[in-house]
């Protein structure tokens, strides 16, 4: 019933829409990418396939083939993404999805959309917790347009100040649980000269309430400084059970709920006249794991590690340890403090860049350079990512210990 | 008490050379600036050094009164980008991204054209300075030019100093060299006029970087229209919105 409501209302927004004048557009891009990929020797997962090979899948060498088309017109704007990806030397793997797909209606000062679309709100590079309609994956070595939510969206602009009230994943079950949760979310903007202010609150359905604040501010000709802080009573995320102990016959990593979560950024960048940028951001993300989790995560790897030495069925512990590096990917920051800095140089058509992403907890870190060359319709881009630190760093263990990529980009 | 009268003369008439070059200025705008508030579709070519081509560029420019600028891009390579300019704060929109990103000053003047370059369309308000004397237009021209050397009033503007040559009777821009903060000369700027021996508008102005790369930017000034934007369309989070152009 949820979903026919919803598709009833952006039937209706459709209609609504078709009385906008606009003409046509049609637009788009298709990217060519490899990713050469140098599997870790450390962390759970290189153990796992150690003890048993094809028990864990190891990230391998890949090529892509990635078109997205946008089409807008009549108040209906589209975009859609067509995939085709070979791992190794695996059989072609294709799949599509709808970027966004929602209609708009414009009414002057007020706005509004319904269907799928891509709301983003917060004010950071590396992390932005005032994302609250949906958190895109920061940080990513070549950007791709993210995928948007179901909403119906309402705005309000005038010369100062903007409001935005949605309604997001409105048909989805109450008790869908991360991006999937049904949610009322705010935004206010006001502009007080060379600052931006914002103000934002969310409703979750299952999750509560939440509200966070953001500021960007030009200091001078070539500074510019930014920050986010945003408290959630309640945040949804995974977690093992401290009490797991030797091998378990299901994963122990299970859906969670933090309470009273903190999460803050502060940052800034500076431009030079002759275009160089250095970018410098630390945060905080109260809903990664705790430094006592990553404890018992190591201390877990090594008790799997030692039961093997110890005879136990390598296929139980190569499982155990499978499911240990699934904590690795299941929160956008793995260590609660983190520090970014970047180093980017703008010199038509190149535009080279180096940065770094640290955590002071454990001295893990992750290095990345690239090199962007953009012509009038093709983009060349590569780089390398290196992840490093003790062995004992959360980074250092994860699956990908290099990851190297070339992708050509032609737009039309 | 003689020095009294001399010094209110000295005063008055550096005022009144303040005044002519205001509105000396203020008719020049008006060869590239031909409403108060403006659409124009602007055609940038890049030439190399060598004179061979480099990159082309499209863009939609809403010009409006009170130094307030939409620019939208509109070449495959930068489409979806925008670029508002609202006196001297900027926001620059990224293709995809949904998120008006603040910028400095210093990070509007990327590219070998500049968005300040496309954007801003006018100079009373944003210069003061003097009148210098009459000049050749050029080496190698026979008409003289007025020479206006020109200070930036305001910290967000692209170029901090400007050495300008306007005609003497209709006061069009001729041409113009172009001082960064550091007092460097970035680039030389010319100016095509419609009617040489009577201009009524710019139709192109062209920049030869001074500084690196040597290129050549061609701004075309392909369609100009009076138009005014509702003002929530100069509001910076408004850029993730696709309001109709035309």
């Amino acid at each position: 019933m949820a979903a026919q409501r919803f598709t009833m209302l952006l039937l209706a927004a459709c209609a609504a829409a078709q009385a906008q004048d606009a003409e046509p557009q049609l637009s788009g891009q298709v990217r060519a990418q490899w990713d050469g990929v140098h599997a870790n020797t450390a962390g759970p997962l290189a153990a796992a396939h150690t003890l048993q090979a094809g028990m864990a899948t190891l990230p391998v060498n890949g090529v892509m083939l990635e078109t997205e088309l946008r089409a807008s017109g009549k108040g209906i704007t589209s975009v859609l993404t067509l995939q085709q990806q070979r791992l190794d030397d695996n059989a072609i793997n294709s799949r599509a999805w709808v970027n966004e797909l929602f209609a708009s209606h414009d009414a002057g000062a007020w706005q509004f959309s319904a269907g799928k679309k891509i709301v983003s709100w917060d004010v950071g590079y590396g992390y932005r917790p005032n994302d609250m309609v949906q958190q895109e994956t920061r940080r990513t070595l070549v950007s791709s347009t993210p995928e948007g939510r179901p909403m119906l969206l309402a705005e309000h602009f005038d010369a100062d100040t903007a409001w935005s009230l949605v309604a997001v994943n409105p048909s989805a079950s109450m008790n869908a649980r991360d991006a999937q949760e049904p949610a009322l979310a705010a935004r206010l903007y006001q502009r007080f000269g060379a600052a931006d202010a914002y103000g934002f609150a969310r409703l979750g359905a299952r999750t509560g309430a939440s509200a966070g604040a953001a500021l960007a501010w030009v200091a001078t000709e070539a500074l510019e400084l930014h920050s986010s802080v945003r408290f959630s009573k309640h945040i949804d995320s995974q977690s093992m059970d401290p009490n797991t102990i030797a091998l378990v016959a299901q994963n122990p990593w299970q859906p969670s709920t933090a309470q009273n979560v903190t999460q803050w950024l502060i940052g800034g960048t500076w431009t030079s006249p002759s275009q160089l940028s250095l970018l410098t951001e630390v945060w905080w993300d109260g809903s990664a794991p705790s430094d006592a989790q990553w404890n018992n995560w190591s201390q877990r790897n090594h008790q799997l590690s030692a039961l093997a030495a110890l005879g136990a069925p390598a296929a139980a512990v190569a499982g155990n340890l499978a499911w240990q590096a699934q904590s690795l990917g299941l929160s956008q920051n793995l260590r609660r403090s983190n520090v970014f800095v970047r180093l980017s140089w703008q010199k038509d058509p190149w535009k080279p860049s180096l940065d770094l992403l640290y955590t002071p907890a454990d001295q893990g870190r992750v290095v990345t350079a690239a090199l962007t060359w953009q012509g009038d319709r093709m983009q060349v881009q590569g780089g390398v990512r290196v992840v490093g630190g003790p062995a004992a760093a959360v980074l250092a263990q994860l699956p990908a210990k290099q990851l190297a990529y070339v992708a050509l980009t032609w737009t039309f | 008490m003689k020095l009294i009268p001399c010094f209110l003369l000295t005063l008055l008439t550096a005022q009144a050379f303040a005044q002519d070059v205001t509105s000396v200025l203020k008719a020049t705008d008006k060869f590239r600036m031909t409403a108060e508030n403006l659409q124009v579709d602007t055609l940038i070519n890049v030439t190399n050094a060598d004179g061979t081509p480099d990159k082309e560029r499209r863009y939609t420019v809403f010009a409006q009164a009170g130094r307030q600028s939409l620019v939208v891009m509109q070449s495959p390579a930068e489409k979806g980008q925008k670029v508002l300019m609202l006196g001297d704060d900027f926001w620059l929109l990224m293709p995809g991204s949904q998120r008006p990103l603040r910028i400095t000053p210093m990070q509007k003047l990327l590219g070998d054209a500049s968005t300040g370059d496309v954007a801003t369309m006018s100079w009373a308000n944003d210069y003061a300075g003097k009148l210098v004397g009459e000049e050749p237009c050029d080496a190698a021209a026979k008409q003289a030019c007025l020479h206006l050397s020109l200070n930036a009033t305001r910290k967000g503007v692209t170029y901090q100093r400007i050495e300008l040559w306007v005609g003497k009777t209709r006061f069009e821009p001729v041409r113009a060299d172009l001082y960064v903060l550091s007092d460097k000369l970035a680039k030389q700027a010319m100016f095509v006029m419609d009617k040489p021996t009577a201009p009524t508008m710019v139709l192109e102005m062209v920049l030869a970087d001074q500084v690196s790369n040597h290129k050549v930017t061609h701004v075309r000034y392909l369609n100009r229209k009076a138009r005014q934007v509702p003002p929530e369309w100069l509001n910076p989070m408004f850029l993730v919105r696709n309001p109709p152009l035309e």
